[in-house]
């Protein structure tokens, strides 16, 4: 485990030097994004929605808009920097010639999109706790975060890892990232969807990272089962990237 | 040292490498010459356990390739020939990350990031972004991230490529004095001054097969020592003879004497052009 870990640090050291070079850059495009959401969905839309689900929607919507952060920011991320290295850069070939598992390569390739999602999800809880007395921090909150942005960051490196360049990275995002953006419940409740959109919308990992972080934050009754989900589609991605990568498909 | 055996590997049908076998012994520089496409730089990938093959074995200082793939790459090294850097972060970064990957051991680093710096001339680029340096200096850092975790056999695919000839001269220098350090180096190239000027060995690739190996000496006499250039019907023909003497009976019998002609040593090239078949008017027997 320790050797795992520490052959991770290994692969990301690149990555942390680009990040402590880029650090305001990083800040400036991780926050963008979620602080739209913010501003058009918890003033725009929330200014004519009273409640849902019982709460107000500033409080409803914030957690999605976490959960939604989590993410665009970490998928884009590891995904981008892995089609870079691999497909422009060629630099991806040295991490592979190099003496570490394929675990620590995939969980290091992940780092740097953690640290964004993580980065992105603390202004988020700040802005949260300002905003609406319903907003609570809690070991469940962080923990799916931590969860979250690493399965996101997994996703990311199976994309990095199967796409062929810009056009098939851009039908990757259109077919996968953009539904789940729209479809699973993070500025509005699922149950208003169609019967048969509602179970489309339960297998994917958004749904559940949604819930998970809404209820965390809300105080509501835990979804054990969605973070059971989020953590065998975490399993799943790491071995689909791990099998990639040892059978020299990357 | 590198053993290949009937190497076969193939792209869905198409066959990039078809059945090469190789025993390298030597401990110099060993190229591996051929035209583009030939298939060089994909029998590097394999050689450097980037590529598995379609059939066939590679065994590098007793080691398979397939099954001691981790053994293997702590003891090679490779530079690319589309530099493999991370472009966004500088020179020095670059080779703490490279050095980090292959498990230097901390203390080491920044003696052997000194050592090689000098000896690469990259002092006072060591805080350059990469994406603000030339080619030559990109393969020179590229070069030094190699060497972080002193490799024994160090590959080169087409290291020159793109570079100016000042540069290339540099690096020809190095890789020479890599060579007189006791690191075995092999490259690619299709370059025949290269190949002639540098390597100890030679292994001539068309087609993904081997069609010729050995010393630069004993290739060019494969096919005679000494050319003769000469016009006839405004074409430029060239015959090679296993010595002067017989050139120069050659031209006093068959070229007139206001005609031009030039006699020199047979090179690598024309060797080339002979075995892969562009002739070059046939050679000429004691």
């Amino acid at each position: 485990m320790i050797k795992t870990i520490d052959g991770a640090i290994r692969v990301a050291m690149a990555d942390l030097y680009y990040l402590k070079r880029n650090i305001l850059t990083v800040l400036i495009t991780v926050l963008v994004l979620p602080l739209l959401y913010f501003i058009s969905f918890a003033y725009g839309l929330g200014s004519t929605v009273d409640e849902t689900e019982g709460v107000t929607y500033i409080a409803f919507v914030i957690p999605g808009i976490i959960s939604l952060s989590t993410l665009s920011s970490c998928f884009s991320t590891t995904a981008n920097k892995i089609m870079l290295q691999r497909r422009f850069y060629s630099s991806f070939d040295e991490i592979i010639l190099c003496p570490v598992s394929s675990i620590s390569v995939v969980l290091g390739k992940s780092i740097l999109g953690i640290i964004r999602g993580l980065l992105c999800s603390t202004v988020l809880i700040v802005l949260g706790l300002l905003m609406t007395d319903d907003f609570l921090i809690t070991p469940m909150l962080l923990i799916t975060i931590l969860l979250s942005c690493l399965t996101y960051c997994l996703l990311g490196v199976v994309a990095g890892f199967l796409v062929k360049g810009v056009p098939t990275f851009n039908l990757f995002n259109s077919l996968v990232i953009l539904p789940m953006t729209f479809l699973c419940g993070t500025v509005f409740s699922v149950s208003a969807m169609p019967s048969f959109l509602q179970v489309i919308i339960a297998f994917l990992p958004l749904s559940h990272t949604t819930n998970c972080i809404r209820s965390a934050a809300l105080g509501w009754e835990f979804p054990w089962i969605s973070l059971v989900l989020i953590i065998i589609y975490g399993l799943l991605f790491l071995i689909v990237s791990k099998y990639l990568l040892d059978k020299g498909r990357v | 040292m590198i053993h290949i055996d009937e190497l076969v590997i193939k792209y869905g049908d198409f066959v990039a490498v078809d059945g090469i076998s190789l025993d390298i012994q030597t401990k110099g520089i060993y190229g591996f010459l051929g035209p583009n496409g030939a298939g060089k730089t994909t029998t590097m990938r394999a050689l450097t356990t980037l590529l598995k093959p379609t059939s066939g074995s590679i065994t590098i200082q007793g080691l398979d390739a397939i099954k001691d793939m981790q053994e293997i790459r702590k003891r090679i090294g490779m530079v690319q020939q589309y530099i493999s850097l991370d472009k966004e972060i500088s020179v020095r970064e670059n080779i703490i990350c490279h050095a980090l990957l292959h498990k230097v051991p901390r203390k080491e680093i920044l003696s052997r990031m000194k050592e090689l710096s000098l000896m690469l001339g990259l002092e006072k680029y060591m805080d350059k972004l990469i994406l603000d340096l030339s080619g030559g200096w990109r393969r020179r850092t590229a070069i030094a991230c190699a060497l972080m975790h002193r490799p024994k056999i160090l590959f080169l695919d087409e290291p020159t490529a793109g570079l100016d000839t000042q540069s290339r001269h540099i690096l020809w220098d190095i890789v020479r004095d890599l060579r007189d350090s006791g690191t075995m180096v092999f490259l690619t190239t299709h370059y025949m001054d290269e190949a002639e000027a540098l390597c100890d060995h030679i292994a001539i690739i068309d087609g993904g097969k081997i069609i010729a190996e050995g010393t630069p000496v004993q290739l060019n006499n494969l096919i005679g020592k000494v050319a003769v250039d000469f016009e006839r019907g405004g074409k430029v023909i060239t015959k090679t003879f296993a010595s002067r003497d017989m050139a120069k009976e050659f031209i006093s019998e068959n070229i007139p004497e206001d005609s031009t002609y030039s006699l020199r040593k047979t090179t690598l090239e024309d060797v080339f052009l002979e075995l892969t078949g562009s002739g070059l008017g046939g050679v000429v027997d004691d």
